[in-house]
């Protein structure tokens, strides 16, 4: 089942998506990338009804490009997640919703922050610093909680050396605590993903790692 | 299964001496799964007027920009900032405009409205999710815990409450209700309205 | 009084030809509210008075608190007929305890028996919530909540019933200030014990006013000089009950 997440760090944001493109029970294709870059610092994964993704993100993709050619600047990820989720919210009360799930990953080069958005089909939005979507998110998001717990605890005077989410990880730890999410779900999840696609965003802008 | 339901999330306002709070929680969930513990659902309309919108989380922020933008055009063509009595009936208004299709919110609103003497006066109200209006003398309350709330509040509240008292009252109602709510909770956030400021504050809750 | 769809004869035949089907619900709620607290050496229980079905009011006093011992009450709210027969088979048991034993059954063994008849009755329950309040073997206050079958926990406070959603958050917090929320008893002082007497009472009074009338009843034998005292027949304070009625 598709499943998507997305994790803060240390100034940068990691998206992960699964690859697989299925139809009912057939999976068709096992290198389908569901992460767009919208902009030079800004990352989206979209999930949901086949069709309507592509659809979807093309149309965001076509539209975040064009207020860029129009201002000479691109969207903050702020105004870009205020934007894309409008979009979704008049889409929802017209005749023909879109279903579409998305994470918004970006760097925010105003103020030197990482961001991240999460987005459900409704238009419902809230920044977050990790988010799921999908099956793999009642395992991921129960993992990544551990640290914000741990950090509660801990209030800040000691460096949270956590194996779970840690906002102040390096990108390293936080590809490490991708991973855990990653074998978490291929180990519980009945239906799980076998490949997942893997993408950057920070300060030096958008990059595809390979896990 | 219900889309009042579909997020969570709940809001209280009171009246006290002088004085008006109004207090939400942080939750947004998705059905029983919680997505977000920073989901807050007042938002400053004036230097004098708060409003919570608990419901579907999508209309939560929708209507946030509508009343943003109607409120700003109020005040451009009037040149003047809305009084509370005035904002009530513009949320009204808004809302039956969406009679037989509605957006999913409860709306409370908290003020501190002008008198002619040049006083002011706790303003308190809350509608349906059509814009019924209800001016309520002592407390108003919304969203998935509100049944829990007016419990809560029947016994603690009364009044004429000073400031730092009606924060106590606020923040005893709403985490004692959020408490017993599987759908509310994750922190809340209480603000308190005299005439000379606004008190913010985050109460820490049971994340459980 | 049992609710039958289409009222008249207790059974509701379809007119039709061909193989009949039968309705009949055994069951109906009868509203009301009952909640109890904890002490350190006693418990108060209290319920409202009312019984009804759907809008109408059947009687503005049938009590809905029972004394089972000198050192144990029982409140059953939900379905009145249920409530008043397993009362009923509850006291029987315990007389037959005092026949083989010479003595009330202590309180906790009370709630026991209390969950092993509920769970006897487990595919065709009493529809009854049940809340048993008392002193303990070793003198401290408890109450025990019951879901209709059986499960049971022993509680610093509870509500059951109509007003439920309403009294439990309000209790926890009575009990919270206390600061005893993690305590399955409120150790009061003797000023907090008339509080909270005086905190039922204004339950049922303001709070919960439209349900109906009150009854107080203690476990704790040194409260007979309390004006709620007459455990064995609860009757209403008269000022209470004017003021109301």
């Amino acid at each position: 089942m598709e499943t998507s997440f997305a994790i803060t760090g240390k100034g940068y944001v990691i998206v992960a998506a699964d690859t697989t493109a299925a139809r009912s029970i057939v999976k068709m294709k096992t290198d389908e990338d569901k992460i767009k870059a919208l902009g030079p610092h800004l990352l989206m994964a979209y999930s949901g009804e086949p069709g309507d993704t592509v659809q979807f993100a093309e149309y965001v993709e076509r539209n975040i490009r064009l207020y860029q050619i129009r201002h000479h600047y691109s969207l903050r990820p702020s105004a870009a997640a205020s934007w894309v989720r409008r979009s979704l919210a008049e889409s929802l009360r017209s005749r023909h919703p879109y279903s579409v799930n998305l994470l918004l990953g970006g760097y925010d080069e105003a103020s030197d922050e990482p961001k991240l958005y999460w987005i459900d089909y409704l238009g419902t939005m809230t920044e977050v610093p990790f988010g799921a979507h999908g099956y793999g998110s009642y395992f991921a998001l129960s993992l990544l909680d551990r640290c914000v717990k741990k950090y509660l605890v801990i209030s800040g005077a000691l460096i949270c050396h956590s194996r779970y989410h840690n906002p102040d990880a390096t990108l390293e730890e936080g590809i490490e605590t991708l991973k855990r999410c990653i074998d978490e779900v291929a180990k519980r999840l009945i239906v799980s993903p076998s490949k997942y696609k893997v993408k950057i965003v920070d300060k030096d802008g958008v990059r595809e790692i390979e896990l | 299964m219900s889309i009042m339901e579909n997020n969570g999330g709940s809001v209280i306002a009171m009246v006290g001496k002088e004085c008006v709070a109004i207090a939400c929680d942080l939750r947004l969930g998705n059905q029983a799964l919680g997505v977000s513990s920073d989901f807050q659902k007042i938002f400053p309309v004036t230097d004098r007027i708060f409003l919570g919108l608990p419901g579907l989380g999508t209309d939560v922020t929708t209507l946030k920009e509508l009343f943003r933008f109607r409120v700003n055009m109020y005040t451009i063509k009037e040149e003047r900032e809305i009084e509370p009595e005035t904002f009530a009936h513009l949320v009204s208004s808004t809302l039956y405009e969406h009679r037989f299709g509605p957006y999913f919110i409860e709306p409370v609103m908290a003020g501190l409205s002008k008198t002619p003497s040049g006083g002011f006066k706790p303003f308190i109200a809350a509608t349906d999710l059509i814009g019924c209006l209800n001016f309520a003398k002592d407390f108003v309350v919304a969203g998935t815990a509100s049944s829990k709330l007016f419990g809560v509040a029947e016994g603690l509240w009364e009044p004429d409450l000073e400031p730092e008292d009606l924060f106590e009252t606020i923040s005893q109602t709403i985490m004692n209700a959020v408490d017993r709510d599987a759908y509310s909770g994750w922190g809340c956030i209480v603000h308190v309205i005299t005439k000379d400021q606004i008190v913010t504050r985050t109460l820490k809750a049971r994340m459980d | 009084m049992l609710s039958v769809p289409h009222q008249q004869p207790n059974l509701h035949v379809q007119q039709a030809h061909g193989p009949q089907q039968r309705h009949f619900n055994p069951y109906t709620e009868n509203g009301g509210t009952i909640l109890a607290i904890a002490g350190k050496d006693f418990s108060v229980i209290a319920g409202d008075t009312r019984q009804s079905e759907g809008y109408s009011i059947q009687t503005r006093y049938a009590p809905k608190v029972f004394r089972l011992t000198d050192r144990a009450v029982l409140a059953v709210n939900g379905f009145a007929a249920d409530g008043n027969m397993f009362v009923k088979k509850v006291r029987q048991r315990l007389e037959w305890y005092r026949h083989a034993h010479a003595k009330d059954m202590p309180l906790r063994a009370i709630a026991r028996l209390i969950q092993t008849m509920l769970y006897a009755r487990r595919f065709f329950p009493f529809y009854v919530y049940n809340i048993l309040g008392g002193i303990e073997e070793d003198g401290t206050g408890a109450v025990y909540s019951f879901d209709p079958v059986g499960s049971y926990e022993r509680e610093a406070c509870r509500a059951a019933g109509a007003a439920q959603s309403l009294v439990q958050p309000f209790l926890d917090n009575q009990a919270s200030t206390a600061k005893f929320s993690t305590s399955r008893t409120i150790p009061l002082t003797e000023e907090l014990r008339s509080l909270s007497f005086s905190l039922s009472a204004e339950l049922f009074l303001s709070g919960c006013y439209p349900i109906g009338n009150q009854t107080l009843v203690s476990s704790r034998p040194t409260v007979q000089t309390n004006p709620y005292q007459s455990a064995r027949q609860p009757r209403m304070d008269n000022a209470i009950y004017h003021k109301w009625r």
